[in-house]
């Protein structure tokens, strides 16, 4: 314990083995601590205890349809790149009983007690975080919002992680979200071989840090980690021009890209899944045998289900065609206009985890190259 | 047979006469009959040999097939201004394909189609107008036929969950 | 109190914290309108909710049907002209609606809503106006009708043009008379008729030939299946009727609502809550897009 004052806004070195008295006293105050972990040779999202459980010493590869961890052999426990999951799996759950409906002489509701979840969020990264305020503007509006959404963000501890090695599928400088955080954030760690520089974002932030054994970080430190931060934003190659959407893309709903991406997407629904700003979701009821209770469920949907746009008499979008239109021309192009940002952060998970390698990026170029033709 | 200037004030309701010349005018108009008829009044019938053309004045009359098993079918009725037996006009066409049968009391102005398309054969100019408003009729039939065949308030042919 | 008031003007029977959570209601009446057609007359079971919820015609609730779910269902009526009851026509086309037909008197119905925007009534106030519908287009256009006819004097000639399949499927017969005599022009048509049946055969869109239209005072409502509403438009735009007083109330996949779910958009309107009633004016640029 020092008695120096470390206050918001600056930044501390903290030795790393700090981290898990820091995640211990999360916990003491009611937190989830949920963070990274190696699983099926990928990254999942789930419940960290400490260091131990965090991926050490891996290090990711990514291209489109491919995600692949290799050992760096360095003292690193974020050097990776976020696998599939997202943080969107929390705040949004995939699957969410909203309540029961029982027969007893005639209908009644049992409400669906939503157990108070106060998640602490363990190495965002600057595009995660973008997409968690993307969808702060869709699951709380003032028209609408989101009670599960709501409960779960308010009490969010966010502690972010600036990436330093970006994968080739990464684009977020062109959406102005990364690789470096800018707010947003608790506290936002910079790993260094030897510490973590940990830069304090909130009193909450602060509190935990003053607990810790910490120092103030020295010019080398301070140095070597503007020089990663700077490496790692022009390590990203991979670019999204959107200087011209969302009309490039919604007014050229007739180019004949569409078509010839419709013969490669296999409406698998794996971009919707893993991107971190889709919402749709699907209502369910399921009925126990007697037909005396029911259990009304909300589950993620996805627009490329053949049943997305049922309506009576047909589908509106029955061709894949139609549906990666739908999906590409909202992401990067209506929701602009519905809730004052594009859709995507440019992590790049779309692209990695299609298993036909389509890229939205090489998608968006090639409409604009037919429509400049 | 109606006095002419009762046939000719008849045949001035009709938009498509006040486009004609009057040289053109009196020319159709000499052919025309004027018939008031009662509801059930049947023109004419699915096979007959019959050579008149249409326009209904006021009323309604309605066209109809045969169907077994479903009946006398509907299919379309012809409402003031309407033209029904326009197939005569064409060279060709002898046979009623449809019946006609007023279904209100109606009034009507026919005309002898073969005078008709004598007519338009040996003036060429008003042989024009005539075939351009038929195409008219035609299309505006076709338009229609169309949407019945599309059939839009049938249900839907699978059945899904909601 | 469980309403929310989200629009002071528009008391809702929505939960505000607790996510597709309906309000029962319990059914008062059933009217089989025809064949696979039946409505549904409802009152909420909270008095202070059925005394103060309010709508406008055009919009829908999400009626739910317990182990079924939910589905979206305009109002069929206002509730002057209904005692105050909550009126849904339905068609059966699915597992659902063919629930909700087979339910009696006394059983009880989830809504939330009122959802969506409403038919312009006060708009187009002083002008002509032409309701073309067909079907099942007809009830989200009931509630209107009713309005209209009670303010008749703030709207000039007022023309109902309604459609159906067969004259078996016309729906609301009962009530042609009144509308006629409270100084509606009622013009009705089937796609085909039978031996009994002297009325028109023909389609809705074909009558904008048989009547002129002033297309600076004239709006259009319109209401039905796609296709329908389509020529309706193309009908009343080749008469110069401004897209913009030219109304369609659309139908997508409707899921919450609330435009939370992203089942209903059609480009950049989510259809349950920018619509369904929509100016032509702004859907012009997205409606013939083919699959959009």
């Amino acid at each position: 314990m020092t008695d120096k004052n470390p206050t918001i806004g600056s930044s501390v070195s903290l030795p790393k083995s700090e981290l898990d008295n820091l995640l211990a006293n999360l916990r003491k105050m009611g937190f989830q601590t949920i963070g990274p972990c190696l699983q099926d040779e990928s990254i999942v999202y789930k419940g960290v205890q400490g260091l131990k459980d965090l991926p050490q010493g891996i290090q990711s590869e990514q291209l489109p349809s491919s995600y692949r961890l290799i050992q760096s052999g360095k003292p690193r426990y974020f050097d990776f790149i976020p696998g599939s999951h997202s943080w969107k799996q929390l705040l949004f759950p995939p699957r969410h009983t909203l309540f029961t409906v029982v027969k007893d002489g005639s209908w009644q509701f049992k409400e669906n007690e939503d157990q108070e979840q106060s998640y602490a969020l363990i190495g965002v990264r600057a595009c995660e975080l973008a997409a968690i305020h993307v969808q702060d503007k869709v699951f709380l509006r003032s028209d609408f919002s989101d009670p599960v959404y709501r409960k779960r963000r308010e009490g969010l501890f966010i502690l972010a992680v600036n990436c330093l090695d970006p994968d080739a599928t990464c684009f977020c400088t062109s959406m102005g979200t990364g690789p470096k955080h800018t707010t947003g954030f608790d506290l936002c760690i910079t790993e260094l071989d030897e510490v973590f520089l940990v830069e304090i974002g909130s009193e909450l932030g602060r509190s935990l840090i003053a607990d810790r054994n910490f120092d103030f970080p020295s010019a080398f430190v301070q140095t070597a980690a503007n020089q990663a931060i700077e490496h790692a934003n022009e390590s990203i190659l991979r670019r999204l021009d959107t200087s011209d959407l969302p009309g490039l893309l919604m007014e050229n709903l007739d180019a004949d890209q569409w078509t010839d991406v419709g013969k490669r997407c296999l409406a698998c629904a794996n971009c919707t899944q893993v991107c971190p700003t889709c919402f749709c979701w699907d209502a369910t009821d399921r009925v126990d045998i007697l037909g005396k209770s029911s259990v009304r469920e909300r589950i993620w949907d996805s627009c490329f289900n053949p049943k997305f746009s049922y309506v009576v008499g047909g589908n509106t979008r029955p061709n894949i065609r139609s549906r990666y239109r739908q999906w590409l021309t909202h992401k990067l192009g209506a929701w602009q206009g519905q809730f004052g940002v594009l859709g995507c952060v440019g992590c790049g998970r779309c692209i990695t985890w299609c298993p036909a390698g389509i890229d939205l990026t090489a998608e968006v170029e090639a409409i604009r190259a037919e429509v400049k033709a | 047979m109606l006095p002419l200037d009762e046939i000719h004030s008849a045949l001035h309701k009709v938009p498509w006469f006040n486009g004609l010349t009057v040289e053109h005018f009196n020319k159709i108009a000499s052919l025309a009959r004027l018939r008031q008829v009662k509801a059930g009044t049947i023109f004419f019938r699915e096979g007959d040999r019959q050579d008149y053309v249409y326009i209904v004045l006021e009323g309604r009359v309605s066209l109809d097939i045969f169907v077994p098993h479903h009946g006398k079918v509907r299919f379309y009725t012809a409402e003031p201004y309407d033209v029904f037996g326009w197939s005569s006009v064409t060279p060709g066409m002898r046979q009623r394909t449809a019946g006609a049968e007023a279904v209100l009391e109606s009034t009507v102005a026919c005309f002898d189609a073969e005078s008709l398309r004598q007519l338009a054969e040996n003036d060429h100019d008003f042989g024009y107008l005539l075939m351009r408003r038929l195409a008219n009729v035609v299309a505006s039939r076709l338009m229609v036929t169309r949407l019945q065949l599309i059939d839009m308030f049938a249900g839907p042919v699978e059945t899904v969950n909601d | 109190m469980t309403i929310l008031q989200q629009n002071p003007s528009l008391p809702t029977a929505v939960y505000p914290d607790k996510l597709l959570l309906p309000l029962w209601a319990e059914i008062v009446r059933v009217i089989p309108e025809a064949e696979g057609v039946t409505t549904l007359q409802l009152k909420f079971v909270d008095p202070q909710v059925q005394e103060l919820y309010h709508f406008e015609p055009g919009q829908f609730n999400m009626l739910y049907i317990p182990g079924c779910g939910e589905a979206a269902i305009s109002m069929s009526s206002d509730r002057e002209s209904a005692a105050g009851l909550i009126v849904h026509t339905i068609r059966q086309i699915g597992n659902l609606t063919r629930a909700a037909a087979r339910l009696k008197i006394g059983d009880l119905v989830g809504i939330r809503g009122p959802f969506g925007t409403s038919w312009p009534l006060e708009t187009i106030q002083g002008m002509d106006v032409v309701i073309a519908c067909g079907g099942i287009g007809l009830p989200p256009l009931r509630g209107a009708i009713n309005k209209i006819i009670r303010d008749r004097t703030r709207y000039g000639k007022v023309t109902l043009l309604y459609g159906a399949r067969t004259p078996r499927d016309l729906l609301y017969q009962s009530e042609y008379e009144t509308w006629q005599k409270a100084g509606l022009d009622l013009q009705v048509t089937v796609d085909r008729g039978d031996e009994n049946w002297t009325g028109r055969v023909g389609v809705v869109p074909m009558w904008f030939y048989h009547f002129k239209v002033d297309p600076h005072k004239t709006a259009v409502l319109t209401c039905g299946p796609e296709i329908m509403m389509r020529f309706v438009i193309y009908e009343a735009l080749a008469r110069r009727i401004p897209p913009a007083n030219i109304y369609i109330s659309l139908e997508r996949n409707m899921k919450c609502g609330q435009g939370a779910c992203g089942h209903c958009q059609q480009g950049p309107y989510f259809i349950c809550k920018d619509g369904p009633i929509f100016p032509f004016s702004t859907l012009e640029n997205i409606f013939n897009v083919e699959e959009y």
